[in-house]
């Protein structure tokens, strides 16, 4: 009996040359799709007709709910707001300037252009340099509040409480217009599939992971996160426009707060981060509120208020969320299919000139580097520099501001006083994204991975900023700088590229973290405790590792560690912090031996006699 | 006897990283136990696990011979177990005042113990009503080490509480510390790094290194270099 | 002129009233409390019910604390428990709450709009200005549920250990505190003032399934910039009600309605943590 498994994942392998594979992969159920929504209008009645239609475009709103909220972490509720632009602006055109083919140019034009300008205004608000998921939360909340203010204000113009009706739209037959709303819903799915599944889509998937990760990448995620939403909010305007050119009515109810949490109602109870769930979560709730809307008006709504407690509390994943994890438990290579790491990757490596040997420009130069909170001094004064080819420990007990230290190197806007220039360049009060553009990499303590995304994709990310990935395509070749490549093969990661992040073991994070800021082909690299946690042989791996970055590719490292014997043997040069001040700088030779390092450590500068109280 | 604190093979991490190994250690009713050790070895881990603010993988934690592994932390604190964290150990915008009276359970007998507090850290009382926050580092200590004795536990757990302090303030901190142990038969498990505050004021130590115990013995003239030879640079 | 000022003064102590158990909520538990709205409505309809049976009004916030914290109670417990580590999940599970108890308030009493007669009906003369009695109580109820309540944070034990665990949760239960307990009592007590608030605001506007509603945007908005502190929420409610009243006073009702909602937006965009400590 052929394995049902295999034989689906070699068929789902193949690719037409020039095609994206995962268009490949939707082409059978699109077509199978297609079929229905041309075929459909022959076997429905004309009142299911009428309800799928209008229910097809909100699932288009739907959708956009769910890359923002499933795909890129950003719960919003306001996406009824831009439904709502799209649908007044064709309300209010036809009603003031008639129907005709410039009036209906113009008012799409009104609506993408509207769309796109409040879209971007609002990302502007809600992300910035430390915002927080809640405040873009409560901004995507106040806007369909404001909208709707507005538009019961807007007197006749806008038709105020009752809404626009009446006005000439599009002649198409009914049977037409569901062909038109579901094959607008099938081209959204399939475009956003290929879009979320090329690497450009990966992007969004390590945002929601790990921001911070992103931004110590050299990943602006605000301007990333500021265009999806505009984006999204022209899609959403669209498909309001398409709802009211078929309803021929335009109500406040439609841009409203209500609205947008039902839109997030739908998408939970789908499936959210599955595309296909918001679409079957949106045509669901829409239909059979229509049908039992005047049967069982308050006890449907009921119903879904407790289906959707249930939902968050116990299957987070929604429907297709659930689906997806109970197949993929019964089998494997289900899950492989299900799951959107699916091409097989091969590892490539970026030619680069290796750097003259004795190169040792200074790149790291602090300058009296001060950190306050209120009266509190973390740091005062810290001055030093350092060269390419050096590799410079930073010790000292806790609380000596080590890793204070490394976030005023890394990122401008940390430090209270004092300059830092990295590669003769300022850092100013630049933001972490802007300084791996000048040259430095930074390595967190606890391993900062993108834990659902896979090793493959992980690197692919951390390479965004020196190319731009396809929005289209995800690529089977992983190009890496040489450096990167030697650790990916020497930690046992080539072997593993498809396998998600969160099930490495803890060495083998620590060493996808390390490849992945290699991948910037940084100048400086900062280790924050890299060897905590590693076993013997890691560490020992590990040292190797550095001690070749230093000598071949001539990087400057700066390591913060506690374990001295480490320090001891891959260290160029020691700087000891003690009570944010540098105490100690200099060779190893010279510094080990310093009775200041025991007396830091140890408190006494000789062992001191038992049972002696001063 | 039982004993005041019983550690069995304990084994606890974060995430996939493992950070105590297997480790097994005891403190005798009223013994004063020093865990030594370089940063970054897991000492406070060690503390957080028999805590459960980190969940144990494997092992037990007993206190006094009563399997207490899974126990939420603030239950532990009624069966007389106190500790002293090494940061954010209090609360800043709160008195000095109410600090300690967070220090027991309820408020009664408060102001009797107060009396106490007066006798260990005059300059703790002289500034009652003053936000926490203000004080200096010192007296900061001072405030947890009083807050942890308030309660007159049967066990206490101190983490690094002599970190960035005066000598002075050290003194005085092994004399509140000693007495308290010699009045009240009070245990404690002391992690510090401060070789000589701490050997001066244990009967037992233990060296830890890289989530486990590697040494042990009793303190005596010998004991320094000991443990010299685990830290040396 | 003065009519004014003692709508600025009123409106900020109806808004006080509708938010002080959100921000109690939002303190302790670092969550928006969607639900809400819906003890608001819970709230108005116990004081309908309460009318119905002849009960005095005065004694109806106390009946209405009740009912509103103890089912508060049973959701923190069912319900928000679980979703401790997801603070965005759990703002969307009280949303859930407020439509699941928003249809069961319409199954019992319908969808019609009712009214509670006022307890204290007529006008006061202020500076030869009548102004409405019952709005001019609701500002003393405003000072006594602030005075309750601080009493309660600074005199009590559980005030004590509700504001450690305010500060910091870990360093709390180190201490001894069960916070799972003081969470519980806490989401009861706010959603039992989001009762009292529902009862007491009855008299002044109808009652419906979806009163709520209207207020839970203006007093979200106004417990994300008070960051936690009752005293900031009173300015807060002051200053912001004031210039909602002068802009639907001078400009229009509409618009006056959004003026909470977005000012409070920008206010934060510019200082995210509130203005608890400015």
């Amino acid at each position: 009996m052929p394995d049902l498994g295999s034989a689906l994942w070699s068929h789902a392998s193949l690719s037409l040359p020039g095609l994206p594979r995962a268009l490949v992969r939707v082409a059978i159920p699109s077509l199978l799709a297609a079929a229905l929504v041309v075929v459909g209008p022959w076997i429905l009645d004309t009142y299911t007709l009428n309800i799928l239609v209008r229910a097809l475009f909100v699932a288009i709103a739907a959708l956009t709910v769910d890359v923002l909220w499933g795909y890129s972490g950003t719960l919003t509720f306001g996406q009824s707001a831009f439904f709502g632009i799209g649908a007044y602006a064709l309300a209010i055109g036809f009603t003031q300037f008639g129907f005709g083919p410039w009036q209906a140019l113009m008012a799409l034009g009104a609506a993408v252009g509207l769309a796109a300008v409040v879209a971007g205004f609002v990302g502007w608000l809600s992300f910035y340099p430390g915002s927080t998921p809640l405040y873009a939360s409560v901004v995507s909340l106040v806007l369909p509040i404001v909208l709707v203010q507005l538009l019961y204000s807007g007197g006749t113009f806008t038709g105020s409480s009752s809404g626009l009706v009446g006005f000439e739209s599009f002649d198409l037959s009914l049977e037409n217009w569901f062909r038109l709303a579901g094959g607008a819903v099938l081209a959204t799915l399939v475009i956003a599939w290929i879009a979320l599944s090329s690497d450009a889509g990966r992007v969004l998937g390590a945002m929601r992971d790990n921001d911070e990760r992103c931004t110590y990448l050299g990943i602006d995620t605000a301007r990333v996160r500021i265009a999806l939403s505009v984006v999204m909010g022209v899609v959403a305007a669209l498909a309001g426009f398409g709802y009211v050119g078929f309803s021929g009515v335009a109500a406040p109810e439609n841009a409203g707060f209500v609205f947008g949490t039902q839109l997030v109602v739908m998408v939970a109870l789908g499936g959210r981060g599955s595309l296909i769930g918001a679409v079957v979560g949106a045509l669901v709730i829409e239909v059979a509120s229509a049908y039992l809307s005047s049967s069982l008006p308050f006890v449907w709504e009921l119903i879904v208020g407790v289906a959707f407690v249930l939902v968050i509390v116990v299957l987070p994943g929604g429907l297709f969320g659930s689906l997806r994890d109970a197949s993929a438990a019964m089998h494997p290579r289900l899950r492989v299919l299900l799951g959107r790491t699916l091409s097989p990757v091969s590892l490539a490596t970026l030619e680069r000139t290796a750097p003259a040997p004795d190169r040792d420009a200074v790149v790291v130069e602090v300058d009296s580097v001060s950190r306050h909170f209120g009266s509190l001094s973390v740091l005062s004064g810290v001055s030093f520099t350092a060269r390419q080819g050096e590799l410079v420990s930073i010790v000292g007990p806790n609380g000596a501001g080590k890793t204070t230290l490394i976030r005023c190197l890394a990122d401008g806007r940390e430090r209270s006083e004092g300059a830092v220039r990295i590669c003769g360049q300022s850092i100013g009060r630049l933001s972490p994204d802007r300084i791996v553009g000048l040259g430095l990499g930074r390595k967190f303590q606890a391993a900062s991975v993108f834990e659902t995304l896979s090793v493959a994709d992980c690197l692919r990310v951390a390479r965004t900023r020196s190319e731009r990935p396809s929005l289209i395509a995800a690529s089977p070749v992983l190009a890496l700088p040489a450096a990167a490549r030697a650790v990916v093969e020497s930690s046992g990661l080539a072997e593993r590229l498809d396998q998600e992040a969160r099930f490495l073991s803890h060495g083998l994070k620590q060493a996808l973290e390390l490849a992945m800021v290699l991948a910037l082909e940084p100048q400086v690299l900062l280790l924050d405790e890299p060897t905590a946690g590693l076993t013997r042989a890691e560490r020992q791996g590990f040292a190797a590792v550095l001690t070749d970055l230093v000598a071949r590719e001539r990087l400057c490292v700066l390591i913060i560690e506690h374990d001295l014997d480490f320090v001891r043997r891959i260290s160029s040069r020691i700087i000891l912090l003690h009570q944010g001040r540098v105490a100690l700088d200099g060779p190893v030779a010279e510094i080990v031996d310093d009775p200041l390092i025991r007396e830091i450590y140890t408190g006494s500068t000789r062992p001191k006699q038992a049972g002696v109280t001063p | 006897m039982t004993a005041a604190l019983e550690l069995v093979n304990l084994t606890s991490g974060y995430g996939s990283s493992t950070v105590i190994h297997g480790v097994s250690l005891q403190v005798g009713p009223g013994e004063i136990v020093a865990l030594v050790g370089k940063n970054g070895m897991g000492k406070s881990s060690l503390l957080k696990t028999i805590l459960s603010f980190l969940p144990a993988w494997d092992g037990a934690v007993r206190l006094d011979g009563r399997d207490v592994t899974r126990l939420a932390p603030f239950r532990k604190r009624a069966l007389g177990l106190a500790y002293a964290p090494q940061e954010q150990a209090l609360f800043q915008d709160l008195s000095v005042r109410d600090n300690l009276r967070l220090g027991l359970s309820d408020d009664r007998g408060f102001e009797a113990r107060l009396a106490d507090i007066n006798n260990w850290f005059p300059v703790i009382t002289a500034r009652l009503y003053q936000r926490a926050g203000t004080l200096s580092g010192g007296e900061q200590k001072m405030l947890i080490v009083a807050r942890g004795l308030i309660a007159e536990p049967r066990l206490f757990l101190l983490d690094e509480v002599t970190e960035g302090l005066q000598p002075s303030v050290v003194d005085r901190l092994a004399e509140v510390l000693a007495a308290v142990r010699r009045d009240r038969g009070t245990a404690m498990l002391v992690v510090e790094q401060h070789l000589s505050f701490v050997l001066g004021l244990a009967d037992r130590f233990a060296v830890f290194k890289r989530g486990e115990v590697v040494d042990t013995g009793s303190v005596d003239v010998g004991s320094a270099a000991r443990i010299d030879e685990h830290m040396r640079l | 002129m003065i009519t004014l000022v003692l709508d600025i003064v009123t409106t900020a102590a109806i808004l006080f009233i509708v938010s002080a158990g959100l921000l109690v909520v939002f303190g302790v538990m670092k969550i928006i409390n969607f639900a809400h709205a819906s003890f608001i409505t819970i709230g108005a309809y116990t004081a309908l019910v309460a009318s119905r049976f002849g009960l005095p009004p005065v004694l109806a916030p106390a009946v209405a604390f009740l009912v509103g914290g103890l089912i508060g109670a049973a959701a923190e417990r069912i319900v928000v428990r679980q979703l401790y580590g997801r603070p965005l999940d759990a703002i969307l599970a009280t949303w859930g709450l407020s439509i699941v108890i928003g249809q069961l308030v319409t199954l019992g009493f319908g969808r019609e709009v009712q009214f509670v007669p006022a307890p204290v009906s007529g006008t006061l003369a202020i500076f030869s200005e009548d102004y409405s009695s019952y709005r001019l109580l609701l500002v003393v109820a405003a000072f006594v549920i602030a005075g309750l309540f601080t009493m309660l944070l600074n005199g009590t034990r559980l005030g004590l250990s509700t504001r450690a665990v305010i500060m910091n949760e870990n360093l709390a239960q180190g201490l001894g505190i069960d916070s799972t307990r003081v969470r519980l009592i806490t989401f009861g007590i706010g959603c039992g003032l989001a009762a009292i608030a529902g009862a007491l605001i009855t008299p002044l506007a109808s009652v419906d399934p979806n009163m709520g509603l209207s207020w839970l945007i203006g007093a979200f908005m106004l417990v994300m910039i008070s960051g936690g502190s009752l005293p900031t929420l009173g300015l807060s409610c002051l200053v912001l009600g004031g210039l909602q009243v002068l802009a639907s006073t001078f400009i229009s009702p509409i618009l006056g309605g959004l003026t909470i909602a977005v000012l409070a937006a920008v206010a934060l965009r510019l200082r995210p943590e509130g203005f608890a400590r400015a």
